[in-house]
């Protein structure tokens, strides 16, 4: 054990076979659950079935199944789980906190407090069941919007404010400060269960048009984590020493903030705020590769976060059975037990952060 | 025995069900017109035959009135009122909490629902408290309200306690949700106002849900009208109910309901809307489940199934075509969305919100019921304009 902890820490220099293997490894897993994730729902489908409708001669319902609901659902569960990983990762190490994840910011409370307007808010003035015409993107554009105040705010506290536990501090107060509670004392009940089952989080709700913008802005987002891989190499070391070698702390965190919070952003309008992937992953990932490198760690954990979140995704629909479980009660039930694990080695990781 | 008013009344709750099971088959013995020569006989015993949460019996100088599971979940709950005309005298032993002095002169409803029943009896100056003004639909108490006649009281959490005190009605009619609500009620209680459980919603039986306008009767002391309503609908909704199963042989499939995301929160077959579906001459698509609830279904689970339906009703409150596209544009790929056999239960709402169907709907099954029919078999009917339906387009 002694000799993990040292190279979890001191190395910079990951051993090639090792990495050699797992990648391929990943990259396989990813497709494996990603055809399971097609293969595998509510409704029992045969594999040639679904060989036909993929090939277009099958008929109508389960066509519609697989490539209106089943398909576009694998892509957003790949795309959520590499966006919320990625995220948490560049959060963690930013942060030098191994409980840092892509929400640290406030930006899911933000996002929640823009549906609660839309949802709670306006239950005061119309009827309990109007939620229900209200379309798909009036939520994704409260989400958004509440997303991109709390993400201003904090990209202009990190320009100014010194010391990054200060902006940690001020993130995590932003999140339990910005309080939907009141607005949820005041509402009706019919509103409530939907804001509820918003913050449960649901992956199927995408149409084509959607999952094009929600592709767009994850992109986006992994070109600003990519291009950030030497800042957060030197984060590494602490933000004094960082700065002494020469990076410009302001610039980087504001490059990181940016990306993380569109990354975060995007998933949480679309999708809800879905919980415990983004903090969970970077911990699987850094088990996995057993390195600090953000040149290895981000791939890896690009592979691991889609990877579980598939997995979480296929379980969530209880394939054989009538219901589906939120998503959330899937990521809660295989991340809680990751992050407890990591709090009771914490000391082991010490050397990381 | 008073030691144990639980057990006491569900075996009294028991025993009335064996005596109306009895006299259901004796009922439909005789021919459908000698119902209204009955009524009086019944009304010595129990006259509670289609309704499962309440009974009513008649004693005297008093009528018994036990109210049972009044919200969904509720196990072994019993609510139990002694009616007592005004100015009599109450019988010794009886708790005065649990005594109602009827007639009542001054009601606080927390339902719609409520509000249609009491309008039937010609009662409807004693309502003054409502529960959401906004949700009102009927003129003449859009119009009190306006007056200042009728107050709004707020609702849940939110009960304007102060100002409930100072209406201080004879009776404060709630509607369960939950355990929950035992809270607010339990202030209520504690300020001295009497507060009865109105569980109408829960009967899954569309004439027992029509039936509790014989509390309201006994409330009012107009026990032979509330008799003469009720029958009159039993009258009408059993004679359609015939004409409908002689005149029809298909039974075309029924989709009820919208998604939220990717779960479809399903009615199960054991319910209110179920029942009526089946009367209409219609195949609701999911009536072998069983719940007491609405039961959530997995997006393509019901999307699948929902392929087969011939016609989707109770559409939310969706008013257009379009707004189901907007809330998930795979619904358009429905043959029935295709077909256009879409209705929705909202063609008398007004511009706040407020549906007549929940608020006179519960009274009126026999006018559902016909809506419903009509839908589903469009050549059944000579007349074929809906009541509370509209076609969406």
């Amino acid at each position: 054990m002694k000799t993990e902890y040292l190279t979890l820490t001191a190395t910079f220099q990951p051993s090639r076979t090792r990495h050699r293997l797992i990648f391929p490894g990943l990259i396989l897993l990813v497709l494996i659950f990603f055809i399971l994730d097609i293969l595998l729902g509510s409704v029992s489908l045969e594999v040639s079935e679904v060989i036909t409708a993929l090939s277009g001669t099958a008929d109508t319902g389960v066509e519609t199944i697989i490539m209106k609901f089943r398909i576009p659902k694998a892509i957003t569960a790949t795309v959520v789980g590499i966006a919320l990983s990625l995220s948490g990762l560049q959060m963690q190490t930013l942060f030098r906190n191994p409980m840092a994840g892509p929400y640290v910011l406030g930006i899911s409370s933000g996002a929640s407090l823009g549906v609660a307007f839309i949802v709670l808010g306006l239950s005061a003035n119309i009827s309990p069941d109007s939620l229900k015409g209200l379309g798909n993107w009036s939520l994704v554009a409260a989400s958004w919007a509440g997303a991109g105040v709390i993400m201003i705010v904090m990209l202009f506290l990190a320009s100014r404010v010194k010391d990054i536990l200060t902006v940690l501090i001020i993130g995590i107060m932003l999140s339990g400060g910005i309080s939907v509670s009141i607005m949820q004392y005041f509402s009706h009940e019919t509103m409530l269960k939907a804001y509820v089952i918003w913050t449960m989080g649901s992956l199927g709700n995408l149409t084509a048009s959607q999952l094009n913008v929600l592709l767009l802005s994850v992109s986006a987002g992994i070109i600003l984590s990519l291009l950030s891989v030497k800042m957060l190499n030197a984060l590494l070391l602490g933000e004094n020493y960082a700065g002494s070698i020469g990076l410009n702390i302001r610039f980087s965190r504001i490059i990181i903030f940016t990306g993380t919070s569109i990354l975060a952003g995007s998933i949480t309008a679309f999708c809800g705020p879905i919980g415990f992937i983004g903090i969970a992953v970077p911990h699987i990932a850094r088990i996995l590769f057993r390195t600090s490198d953000h040149k290895i760690l981000i791939p890896g954990t690009i592979l691991t976060g889609s990877a579980v979140m598939l997995l979480s995704d296929i379980i969530s629909q209880m394939p054989g059975s009538d219901n589906v479980l939120p998503v959330n009660s899937i990521t809660a039930l295989m991340g809680i037990p990751i992050v407890i694990w990591v709090i009771m080695r914490n000391r082991k990781y010490s050397g990381i952060f | 025995m008073n030691s144990h008013p639980v057990i006491h009344a569900s075996y009294r709750y028991l025993s009335t069900m064996c005596l109306s099971s009895l006299l259901m088959i004796l009922m439909s013995c005789s021919a459908r017109n000698e119902t209204k020569r009955n009524n009086s006989d019944l009304q010595e015993n129990n006259g509670v035959f289609y309704a499962e949460r309440f009974t009513l019996v008649r004693n005297d100088g008093y009528s018994k009135l036990t109210i049972t599971d009044p919200w969904q979940g509720a196990e072994d709950v019993t609510q139990v009122w002694y009616l007592i005309r005004r100015g009599s005298v109450a019988p010794p032993g009886i708790d005065p909490q649990n005594i109602l002095f009827v007639p009542l002169q001054k009601i606080i409803c927390m339902s719609s629902t409520h509000l249609s029943m009491i309008k039937a009896l010609d009662e409807e100056h004693t309502i003054t408290g409502v529960s959401g003004a906004g949700f009102l639909y009927d003129r003449t108490l859009i119009y009190r309200f306006e007056k200042g006649l009728v107050k709004d009281v707020g609702y849940d959490d939110n009960l304007n306690k102060e100002l409930i005190v100072n209406i201080s009605p004879d009776l404060v009619m709630v509607y369960g949700v939950g355990s929950e609500s035992l809270g607010y009620i339990g202030k209520i209680k504690e300020l001295g106002i009497k507060v009865l459980y109105n569980a109408d919603y829960l009967e899954t039986d569309p004439l027992g849900r029509a039936e509790w306008i014989k509390l309201f009767g006994a409330l009012y002391c107009k026990e032979e009208l509330a008799e003469e309503i009720f029958y009159s609908i039993v009258e009408e909704y059993n004679e359609l109910k015939d004409y409908i199963t002689k005149n029809t042989n298909i039974k075309p499939t029924v989709l009820l309901g919208l998604p939220f995301k990717d779960t479809w929160f399903i009615s199960p077959g054991n319910s209110y809307i179920s029942r009526m579906i089946s009367d209409a001459g219609g195949d609701y698509l999911w009536i072998d489940t069983r719940s007491s609830v609405s039961i959530p279904f997995g997006i393509e689970n019901v999307f699948i199934k929902a392929l087969d339906a011939d016609y989707w009703l109770n559409i939310g409150s969706v008013n257009r075509k379009d707004e189901i596209s907007a809330i998930d544009l795979r619904l358009e790929a429905l043959p029935c969305f295709k077909n256009g056999n879409l209705y929705n239960n909202n063609k008398r709402s007004n511009s706040k919100g407020a549906n007549d169907y929940w608020e006179s709907g519960s009274l009126k099954p026999q006018i559902i019921l016909k809506d419903i029919a009509s839908i589903l078999h469009p050549d059944l009917f000579s007349d074929t304009e809906l009541f509370y339906y509209r076609k969406l387009d």
